[in-house]
């Protein structure tokens, strides 16, 4: 009996292989689902962020694939009309905030799932390598919650962004600093507080320069190491500058033990206005109880914009039966993510790559069919979206109502 | 911006910091000086402390002041049954003894670590209530907060006791002639491993004490005890290996450098201040300050 394969038998067997495995969409579309996969942290010390988005991307399928009663493109239908309404699907991955196991489980969703789109990362290092992989095999990249500039300016085809970056973030603290102003309260000085990775590195770099711009005078500009066990020599010097604001880029950590540092040491700024992060979370709140009133962070979603747009109370309501938790920054920005995909693919006609790619850069969605306070979704060349202002929250009680900007603000700016 | 007021902030801080690192740091001294063993689960134990206390508060709503005697009680227990489990097995190798050691309490570090993750979840938790939580004295304007405060005079309680614990207790002479020869002590009648197994014990419990004070001014994590340990690991070494009082002054120098550097460098580069210093007594006296072996 023969049990060795000639080498010619051999050769048809891997062209064979190849044949499928490179043959076009219809496989894709088999079932009549289309599946796009999810680049996030679901193990390790970031673990909790991946079991978060999953629920967010989990709501958003719901309302994609299910009738539902909401002003967001394709609720009110069952799947993908364009598609014979085909039901869209997710895959995730697990990148363990390491950019290369990213950029390898991109692949691998890409040549083995056989994913239409990509959509991640939480971490903007992760997003780097994988959207370069996604490039590499034409299939297009949504950074949902990454927020480093230097990710749209790499001249990518395939990489979009819907949310904001992180200069636009800073830009709306300076432009609140211009309205303070006009109300007489002038900021004539900040202290710039920020952890030694590239977090820190890069929203610092941009405080410094936009505070040159507008005139702002910074008295203090402190980078410490993250993790430190103590921030006392730290905070003296922050007191001993005296800045009237404080503008912190922490990590939920540094946060913690930087807010209970200010109280033990006995400083307190007129106002703290800080970079999202470990600001964005309720266990720092918790950790400080009443340290936390009056506390400023830049973010692109609030609850209380359900005052004028009841989508997001009722999305808020599918996210919270699914994760006994309610929608913030970060959960928000992956809902809406995951609906733009949707629309392009729809728009899209065929499902394939390409096509998805093209229907993503001509996308055009109404800021009303949105649960963010977004003029609209719409990329540039870059693949970025400018009409996403990012709002600024402060802290009253036990949460975050939005004070900027005017258009969405449902309270007025405590200031210390 | 250093003037009078603000250096006299900096040293108290220093101080009051510095004298908690070398209560972390004790224990790990101890078990070294007893059996030149480096316990690289020490922040592991710290850790293990911290979610006892939090676990302890929640359960018997009572303030963890008065938990930490309970807490110091169980982290005996923890640090005994780790020597009679684990350690002893890995000082049974015949070759590379040194090296088994260090992997076997590395292994230690990574699974209690990982099983905090576990049970615990990633979340970060903390004592949002305490007697002490948020208090601070002024004095002079010179700020002390009261949880490091008591951390400060916990710290030297526990060496003080300690002191009396080698020098008056039989136990404590045990424990000093194990130190100096572990093979002659079992021709006199002593239990070798009934020592190292309290002095892992007692280790434990001293680093249980620091971490039931430490939870009410610091957030729990399973991985809290990183940070702690890499200091505890340059104060056993500055203090000079074995000398568990050298630990003490050793963490008094590290808070009161880790302070200066922070203000006359950068904070960014205040760790860098630490090990300079260490690396100045490795060339001039590499056995550490106080080292006697």
């Amino acid at each position: 009996m023969k049990t060795k394969l000639t080498r010619r038998e051999a050769g048809k067997l891997v062209g064979a292989t190849l044949t499928g495995a490179l043959a076009p969409g219809a496989a894709r579309a088999q079932g009549k689902q289309i599946v796009i996969g999810g680049l996030y942290p679901l193990s390790g010390a970031n673990a909790q962020i991946g079991v978060d988005a999953k629920h967010a991307y989990e709501t958003a399928l719901d309302v994609i694939n299910n009738k539902n009663d909401l002003d967001l493109p394709l609720a009110k239908t069952e799947g993908l009309p364009n598609l014979g309404g085909a039901k869209l699907a997710m895959t995730f991955a697990d990148h363990q905030s390491d950019p290369q196991k990213g950029r390898a489980e991109a692949e691998r969703l890409i040549t083995q799932d056989k994913v239409v789109a990509l959509i991640g990362t939480y971490q903007s290092a992760v997003a780097n390598t994988a959207s370069v992989a996604s490039e590499r095999y034409s299939i297009p990249f949504l950074g949902a919650d990454t927020s480093s500039p230097s990710l749209h300016r790499r001249g990518l085809k395939f990489f979009f962004r819907a949310a904001p970056h992180d200069e636009m973030f800073t830009q709306t603290m300076f432009d609140f600093f211009d309205e303070m102003k006009k109300k007489g309260k002038s900021i004539q000085s900040v202290a710039l507080f920020y952890e030694d990775t590239i977090f820190g590195a890069d929203s610092s770099a941009v405080q410094r320069k936009l505070a040159a711009a507008h005139g702002v005078k910074v008295v203090a500009d402190i980078k410490y190491r993250s993790n430190s066990p103590s921030l006392t020599a730290e905070v003296q010097q922050l007191k001993a500058a005296n800045a009237q604001v404080l503008m912190p880029s922490s990590y939920t950590t540094d946060a913690i033990l930087l807010m209970k540092t200010m109280a033990e040491l006995g400083y307190k700024p007129s106002a703290i206005l800080a970079q999202d992060a470990g600001f964005s979370e309720q266990t720092l709140f918790n950790a400080i109880g009443a340290a936390g009133e009056g506390v400023m962070t830049r973010s692109t979603f609030s609850l209380d914009l359900g005052q004028k747009k009841p989508s997001v109370a009722k999305v808020n309501e599918l996210f919270k039966a699914r994760s006994g938790k309610d929608l913030n920054d970060l959960t928000a920005r992956q809902f809406t993510a995951a609906m733009v995909m949707a629309d392009a693919i729809n728009r899209s006609k065929t499902g394939e790559p390409l096509a998805i790619r093209e229907a993503l850069a001509t996308t055009d969605l109404p800021g009303e069919q949105t649960i963010m306070p977004w003029r609209r979704v719409k990329f540039d060349e870059s693949g970025q979206n400018n009409d996403c202002t990012p709002v600024l929250l402060q802290r009253r009680g036990d949460k975050y109502v939005t004070v900027f900007p005017a258009e969405y603000a449902v309270a007025d700016v405590a200031w210390g | 911006m250093l003037n009078a007021a603000n250096l006299a902030q900096i040293l108290m801080s220093g101080l009051l910091m510095g004298l908690i690192y070398a209560l972390i740091a004790a224990g790990l001294s101890l078990i070294f000086g007893l059996m030149d063993v480096v316990n690289f689960a020490h922040g592991e134990f710290l850790m293990t402390a911290m979610y006892a206390t939090f676990g302890l508060v929640v359960l018997l709503s009572l303030d963890p002041l008065i938990l930490s005697p309970i807490v110091a009680a169980i982290m005996f227990v923890v640090g005994a049954f780790c020597y009679r489990a684990i350690i002893v097995h890995a000082m049974r190798a015949r070759t590379n003894v040194g090296m088994v050691q260090v992997f076997a309490t590395f292994g230690l570090a990574i699974v209690i670590r990982g099983l905090a993750q576990f049970v615990f979840t990633p979340d970060y938790r903390s004592i949002p209530k305490s007697w002490l939580g948020g208090q601070t004295f002024s004095l002079f304007g010179v700020y002390m907060p009261a949880p490091q405060l008591a951390g400060a005079l916990a710290s030297l309680l526990a060496f003080g006791a300690l002191w009396l614990l080698m020098k008056k207790t039989d136990f404590g002479k045990a424990l000093e002639a194990t130190r100096e020869d572990a093979g002659a002590v079992g021709l006199v009648g002593i239990d070798r491993n009934r020592v190292f197994a309290m002095g892992w014990g007692l280790g434990a419990a001293l680093v249980g004490l620091a971490g039931a004070i430490l939870s009410i001014f610091y957030y729990i994590h399973p991985d809290v005890g990183g940070p702690f340990a890499l200091i505890a690991y340059v104060t056993v070494a500055l203090g000079g290996f074995g000398s568990v009082f050298g630990a003490l002054a050793a963490g008094v120098i590290v808070g009161l450098v880790e302070a200066i550097s922070a203000t006359v460098l950068q904070p960014s580069m205040k760790a860098i201040g630490i090990y300079a210093v260490y690396l100045i007594v490795v060339f001039l006296r590499p056995r550490g300050l106080f080292g006697h072996l």
